[in-house]
């Protein structure tokens, strides 16, 4: 340690003279003050615009009367924002993406961890079990909603003949609010569980082994090893995999629209009531049914606000959970 | 390793951008045509005989679901790229594409008006604004109504089988409610109908006014007739006489092959979609009658041209064509999507003609004869913001969720929310 310490503070004492023959060549100084930013400005070029322009244009939009076909129909002002505060059918989309967003990501992150814990335990045919539970995240979303669809059918589906045998009686899982948003949450957690699984595997191989051979040693249990551990050793993995289904979770959109067989006709309310309509079908119906582009830009742009909020919260509170222990 | 990775994704994005910008329209000196349909028109093969007979024009059809078509075209009208160079355009939204008609070919431009009298009035009108002098698209199919029933089912309820007797038990939709009744009575265990959607409908599309009154204005809420429709099909959701299904969904699908209802509306372009449905299985047990309440008419379609294509000229000869009396004959022939066009509706080889399907049924005269009676709904700019409003309703009840009556209130509020 105080080697190291001694090495770094002579550091600025030798580069001295050195600094000397770098204003003779203007452009070695030139090159170092800049290339970094060179170097990373294509991303900030491709954010701006992919990013950057799509937000302030929709903010712009969002201000005006504007119709998906005939454009600009005036200023507005926050006319749209006051109209969206007083809208029901908002609150009751809201609703929808939250509770969905907390019955998939929530199990779906437990689920993933148990599974990646199962997986370190060296199974005989790792690869195989590893590249299995990607499996589902690679199939085609509208593949999987359209089988699951078929799954949860009310007169002819295998989940209700399943239940059926149990003696629970038939479920219209598209009827009702509690049934629609299982069914859909279903369908993300099949598709995502094992993507995040692979996530924390990965992190939690570059665990260092003596830490839990020390740990034994002291008399812990599996269980302990897990929570005291491997949990708080793998916190980064865990607070980039809630912001990224965090994000995720709240643009639901390709589940609940396929979901809703009357998505394919002209019918995209996500339920006869709205039952599972999330904020990205209410933005889908506004904008591309009933063409008032000026309100679903309104939307979009809440949307964007609500995931800011959520990813804020849950960022610090997956911190506070994982950093205990 | 990944400055590779990073060369090959920029290389990929350069090819797609150039593709998506390159607009390959003069490719080998070629004028090419686009057309941007939905469903089933029966144009593979005019294609192929419109290309031999012009070899300088290449025509490529772009096919996607209906839904997806209306809102791709909308965003391509919006963008003023994108679109083909013909598009196809549902009477059910023609109403609302033609308050952006400026986005649109006149097509009286280059002498539509002179074909006005191929086509019946009420469609010709459809397709037209400015009080004829604006002509948006020309005429290809309509959905002039039928009513297609299960002959086994309707044997095992005591019902008459016959067609012409079939169609004597329900003059009217209070008289098919009545055998709804009978039949439920007989047979608990199968579906009358298949959803009340369909039933409400086909009732509106046999009144002159719907949603909106010929000034198009809305009227949904003081018009007794739409309330008589809701509360018809409303009553079999009650009653549990229809299987509450989405219209054409999957769903739909898996009842129609397990035999789960006994009637459904159907207009001329239904056929094809039941007998996709039910499969060959099926065959010979499905049947047409003419449908309560006389002639009206669902569907049926227009060819358009967006401004924004670079050969109007050709486009329009191209839809000239294709929507022209023979080549309307020769589509009926192949796919049953009816002609709209009275001088072929009426042609003897097309009255002539029966669907094997459907029990040899007469489907030429039957849907000839609807055609001739019917009256054309108007359809309201709005028309296509409103109509699903009434339709979730009705799922609403049908899924036990509600009362009639609330229902009603509900899709009025939100009608009225549409329309502001």
């Amino acid at each position: 340690m105080t080697d190291l310490r001694t090495r770094t503070e002579a550091a600025p004492a030798a580069s001295v003279p050195s600094s000397t023959p770098s204003k003779r060549f203007g452009l070695s100084r030139w090159d170092a003050k800049y290339t970094p930013y060179l170097i990373i400005a294509p991303f900030f070029v491709v954010f701006g615009i992919f990013g950057l322009y799509p937000l302030v244009y929709t903010a712009w939009v969002s201000l005006h009367d504007w119709q998906l076909i005939d454009g600009n129909q005036g200023f507005v002002g926050f006319a749209n924002y006051a109209e969206l505060f007083g809208d029901t059918k908002f609150w009751n989309a809201l609703f929808n993406t939250l509770s969905l967003f907390v019955l998939s990501t929530v199990p779906q992150l437990l689920a993933a961890l148990g599974l990646a814990a199962l997986l370190d335990r060296g199974l005989r045919g790792s690869a195989f079990w590893r590249a299995g539970v990607l499996l589902p995240n690679v199939i085609s979303v509208a593949a999987v909603a359209l089988v699951f669809a078929q799954f949860f059918g009310r007169d002819f589906g295998i989940v209700n003949y399943l239940l059926g045998l149990v003696g629970i009686d038939p479920i219209d899982w598209r009827a009702e609010t509690w049934a629609s948003h299982l069914a859909v949450s279903t369908m993300v957690m099949w598709r995502w569980t094992g993507y995040n699984a692979l996530l924390y595997l990965a992190a939690m191989q570059s665990v260092p082994k003596d830490m839990y051979e020390s740990a034994t040693l002291d008399g812990a249990s599996r269980w302990r090893l897990f929570w005291s551990i491997t949990v708080p050793s793998i916190r980064p993995t865990i607070l980039f995999t809630v912001v990224t289904s965090t994000i995720g979770g709240l643009q639901l959109f390709a589940e609940p629209a396929l979901f809703d067989p009357g998505f394919a006709a002209n019918n995209s309310t996500g339920g006869s009531d709205r039952q599972f309509q999330t904020l990205v079908l209410y933005m889908y119906e506004k904008g591309f049914r009933l063409f008032d582009a000026g309100y679903a830009a309104t939307i979009a742009w809440m949307l964007f606000v609500v995931v800011l909020l959520v990813a804020v919260v849950n960022f610090s509170l997956t911190r506070r959970i994982a950093g205990k222990g | 390793m990944s400055r590779r990775l990073v060369g090959s994704v920029a290389a990929t994005l350069v090819m797609v951008l150039a593709a998506g910008c390159g607009g390959s329209s003069e490719a080998d000196g070629k004028v090419q045509l686009s057309l941007g349909l939905f469903s089933d028109f029966g144009y593979d093969k005019l294609i192929e005989e419109y290309q031999a007979a012009h070899p300088n024009i290449k025509i490529e059809q772009r096919k996607v679901k209906m839904e997806q078509h209306n809102t791709q075209l909308a965003t391509q009208l919006a963008g003023g790229r994108g679109a083909a160079d013909i598009v196809a355009l549902e009477e059910g939204v023609v109403s609302q594409f033609r308050a952006s008609k400026d986005k649109f070919v006149n097509l009286a431009e280059y002498g539509a008006k002179d074909l006005k009298s191929q086509w019946a009035d009420w469609k010709w009108n459809q397709g037209t604004a400015d009080g004829g002098d604006f002509v948006l698209g020309l005429g290809t199919d309509m959905g002039s109504l039928g009513l297609c029933y299960r002959r086994d089912l309707f044997e095992a309820a005591g019902l008459p089988t016959d067609r012409t007797e079939v169609a004597k038990l329900w003059p009217t939709w209070a008289d098919y409610s009545k055998v709804a009744d009978q039949f439920t009575a007989k047979t608990p265990n199968v579906k009358f109908v298949d959803t009340g959607r369909n039933v409400y409908k086909a009732i509106l599309d046999q009144t002159e006014e719907g949603y909106f009154a010929k000034d198009d204005s809305y009227i949904a809420d003081k018009n007794d007739k739409v309330k008589t429709a809701f509360d018809t099909a409303a009553a079999l959701g009650t009653k549990q006489q229809t299987g509450a299904l989405e219209p054409f969904s999957q769903d739909w699908n898996v009842a129609l092959k397990q035999g789960s209802f006994a009637t459904t509306t159907c207009p001329a372009w239904a056929l094809a979609l039941i007998k996709a449905g039910a499969g060959d299985a099926a065959a010979g047990k499905w049947d047409v009658t003419t449908a309560p309440g006389g002639g009206g008419n669902w569907g049926g379609s227009f060819l358009a041209i967006p401004k924004q294509g670079k050969h109007p000229k050709e486009a329009y000869e191209l839809a000239k064509w294709l929507t022209a009396p023979e080549q309307q004959k020769r589509i009926f022939k192949e796919t049953g999507n009816l002609p709209s066009q009275p001088k072929v509706y009426q042609d003897p080889e097309v009255q002539a003609t029966v669907n094997e399907y459907f029990n040899k049924a007469p489907v030429g005269q039957i849907f000839a004869s609807s055609a001739e009676s019917l009256k054309p709904t108007y359809r309201g700019t709005k028309d296509s913001k409103v109509g699903p409003v009434f339709g979730t309703a009705l799922t609403r009840v049908e899924q036990g969720k509600q009362s009639a009556a609330d229902a009603w209130t509900q899709a009025l509020k939100e009608a009225q929310d549409a329309v502001k």
